[in-house]
């Protein structure tokens, strides 16, 4: 790699929990530069121009989820949420605000270290022109053609399986919240008919899941969302 | 009819009836006295106009019976006085008969149409005066803010009103207030049961007046009935007119309505109380949550950057790492019990219910445990036709986390899990089951309390929070959890959730 390392923000009030994951970023090769506050956090993030985003949702001195709002009027940065459990509701304003990933707390810098990676590879890729073919297990979509094989047959989808998985599959790694799914497919009268979703979820692992019980492709964020993981 | 024992002042109740017996005779006898000069020049039939006159002004005055007595007394004065020959019964013409009867007729009617007229309006006067008293008792109802208020209020009515003593009979205290103190008489609680029970006025004839309340009015509100008014009338009035226990059933309705009013504002006084404390108790929740989440995720981090410094540590002290993490982990996994335990028992758990396959909740706590399942593969079986069920993903991901973990960790390694559900009339059952020892023998339902542990001596970390957390949110969500030993061997836990309706899904119209 021979890009600039890449700059990572970390906004989390808790100076042990900074510590560690200044370390843990660090070993992915980051920059890594800290805030202690919204405030300073904001300002830091006009200044610096990050590549990725770490935000405590639990700030003392106001709350994340605006921070979000605010950030993504004029930035398309990379958001991973730290957040504690019972805070679902929380988790859910911050990725509909626009964040893109979370992390329970407590976590391990295992887990840190792969969402890191993960949503830097995205933010690099994404400058790239969209690939039409993508390909996961033994599944390859054709997004130009819309065609789907499995093991080399075509699978048939109907038209909202097949939007639900070209949504799914336009944002690989990212937690996409049922809110914002339901928007996106099936329009915002149906935001509070969540079983849509899930069922035709289950449609899709049905059809494109060697064991749907045990989804390794189309995971569920449960109380959140999905997840599509390549 | 006479109203006795009222406060209203009324002419006829000046007198005693003896009283009244000599005022008709003197008033009579004033009368022969006054027309006797006049007998020469008027005529007989204006005299009697005169005694007539009489008895209209009795009749006014002194009531009916007084009435009556003077129109007989009348006639006997006119007749002796006035009639020839004079001071005898005796009548020379046989036509004064006529006159007699005549006369007597006309008095008494004329006695009993002015009496009736003065009755009349004497009731009037007491209706009025109780419509007054009345509205007066509504509008001091109205203001009371406390329950003693109303009673002290209805209390002091009756006694005014008719001169009675009662008593506010409340269901929560039924049998408390047969002893209630500054009662001056005693209630039969059976007959307030009695009359709170049917609804309906309960006359008690067999012990009025030695002590006991005789009457019990059911205190009806719109709701329901609130409880029972007890009077105790005084002895030498027991025999209670309509107008009256029609008095007594208007103010029961009155008290009622007011005893139902202070009941809600209580409850609604409760429901914000409740209100308070619900958000209190939360927000200390997650306040605790936030500040034991903390250092441990600190803890959990900090060990694990023990492995990224450079040069590498030593692998003894790696291994001291890697167990700090282990730990830190499992004192994070044991407060997290402990608050969701907290948060549960606190009542009121606000479900997020969503209707949803149950199949997509068990692949994600499998895939939540991760790791440790790696030496217990999991088996789902799940009938085709299952139906959508609702409940708190959240919360049921935690129920089958909880008890594949449980299996995990008391089932032999190698061995697999089941997990399986069927479809029962109104209900879903979802058993999981390993197939390790089984429970040891005992009470199986005791599993499920706070703290139990199934193998005490086992020496395996838990807390015993897990089955009871389980239970505490399969019972919210309106199922049943219970533990059992398979036949071939192994563990068993079986839990319901209800069906329910679920929702339509609308055909897609490809």
């Amino acid at each position: 790699m021979n890009a600039p390392s890449p700059k990572v923000l970390l906004i989390e009030d808790e100076k042990q929990i900074r510590r560690f994951v200044r370390v843990a970023v660090e070993e992915e090769g980051c920059q890594v530069s800290e805030a202690e506050t919204m405030a300073q956090g904001l300002i830091d993030a006009g200044l610096r121009k990050p590549d990725l985003l770490i935000l405590d949702l639990g700030l003392p001195d106001g709350n994340g989820i605006d921070l979000i709002r605010d950030l993504r009027g004029w930035s398309d940065v990379p958001v991973l949420i730290l957040s504690a459990r019972s805070q679902e509701n929380d988790k859910i304003d911050a990725l509909d605000a626009g964040a893109d990933d979370y992390l329970t707390k407590p976590f391990s810098v295992g887990e840190l270290r792969a969402r890191v990676r993960a949503l830097l590879r995205r933010r690099s890729r994404s400058g790239e022109a969209a690939v039409p073919i993508v390909e996961f297990g033994n599944v390859a979509v054709d997004l130009s053609r819309r065609v789907v094989l499995r093991a080399g047959a075509e699978v048939h989808l109907t038209p909202i399986e097949y939007r639900l998985l070209a949504t799914l599959l336009g944002h690989p790694g990212k937690v996409l919240t049922q809110r914002n799914l339901l928007r996106e497919i099936w329009g915002p009268s149906y935001i509070e008919s969540s079983h849509y979703l899930r069922v035709y979820v289950g449609h899709l692992r049905q059809k494109l899941e060697d064991d749907p019980t045990q989804p390794r492709h189309f995971l569920t964020e449960t109380g959140v969302g999905y997840r599509f993981q390549p | 009819m006479q109203s006795e024992g009222k406060p209203v002042i009324q002419s006829a109740e000046r007198f005693t009836p003896w009283q009244r017996i000599l005022l008709t005779v003197v008033a009579c006898s004033a009368t022969t006295l006054l027309a006797t000069p006049l007998l020469g020049h008027l005529d007989l039939a204006n005299i009697v106009m005169l005694f007539l006159l009489t008895v209209l002004l009795i009749a006014v005055s002194l009531g009916r019976s007084a009435a009556v007595l003077a129109a007989v007394l009348s006639v006997l004065l006119f007749d002796i006085f006035f009639v020839p020959p004079r001071f005898s019964l005796a009548v020379s013409n046989i036509q004064y008969l006529v006159t007699f009867a005549v006369m007597l007729a006309t008095a008494l009617i004329v006695g009993q149409l002015a009496a009736g007229l003065k009755q009349k309006a004497r009731e009037a006067q007491v209706r009025e005066q109780r419509t007054q008293a009345l509205y007066e008792v509504a509008r001091q109802l109205a203001g009371t803010l406390a329950l003693e208020q109303v009673i002290d209020i209805a209390r002091q009515f009756i006694r005014y009103q008719l001169n009675a003593d009662a008593a506010i009979l409340l269901p929560e205290d039924a049998d408390s207030t047969a002893t209630q103190a500054g009662l001056s008489f005693r209630v039969e609680p059976h007959l307030a049961l009695v009359a709170r029970q049917s609804g309906q006025l309960v006359r008690d004839s067999g012990t009025a007046g030695s002590g006991y309340a005789s009457l019990y009015l059911p205190l009806r509100a719109s709701m329901r009935i609130r409880g029972v008014l007890a009077v105790a009338l005084p002895a030498d009035s027991l025999d209670l007119p309509a107008e009256n226990l029609a008095l007594l059933e208007a103010l029961a309705s009155l008290v009622a309505i007011a005893i139902e009013r202070l009941h809600y504002v209580d409850v609604a006084h409760a429901t914000q109380l409740d209100m308070v404390s619900e958000r209190l108790r939360s927000s200390i929740l997650s306040a605790l949550s936030h500040d034991l989440r903390t250092p441990l995720t600190a803890l959990v981090g900090l060990a694990d950057s023990l492995f990224l410094i450079k040069p590498p540590l030593p692998a003894p002290a790696l291994e001291t790492a890697q167990a700090m993490h282990e730990q830190a982990a499992r004192l994070a996994g044991l407060v997290g019990n402990l608050l969701d335990m907290a948060r549960l028992n606190a009542g009121n758990v606000t479900l997020r219910r969503e209707w949803q396959p149950l199949e997509e909740v068990i692949g994600a706590s499998i895939k939540l445990l991760g790791n440790a399942l790696d030496a217990h593969p999991v088996r789902v079986t799940l009938p085709a036709d299952l139906p959508l069920l609702e409940f708190d993903a959240v919360l049921i991901e935690r129920v089958f986390c909880n008890l594949l973990e449980n299996a995990a960790k008391y089932a032999p390694a190698g061995t697999d899990v089941e997990i399986v559900a069927s479809q029962l009339a109104d209900h879903v059952e979802i058993r999981v089951c390993d197939h390790g020892q089984g429970f040891p023998a005992g009470n199986l339902s005791a599993l499920f309390e706070m703290f139990a542990r199934g193998q005490s001596a086992s020496g395996k970390p838990g807390t015993g929070l897990g089955l009871a957390i389980c239970r505490a949110i399969v019972e919210a969500h309106g199922g049943e959890i219970s533990a059992a030993n398979a036949l071939e061997g192994g563990a068993c836990i079986r839990f319901t959730l209800p069906k329910g309706v679920p929702p339509v899904l609308e055909e897609e119209s490809a």
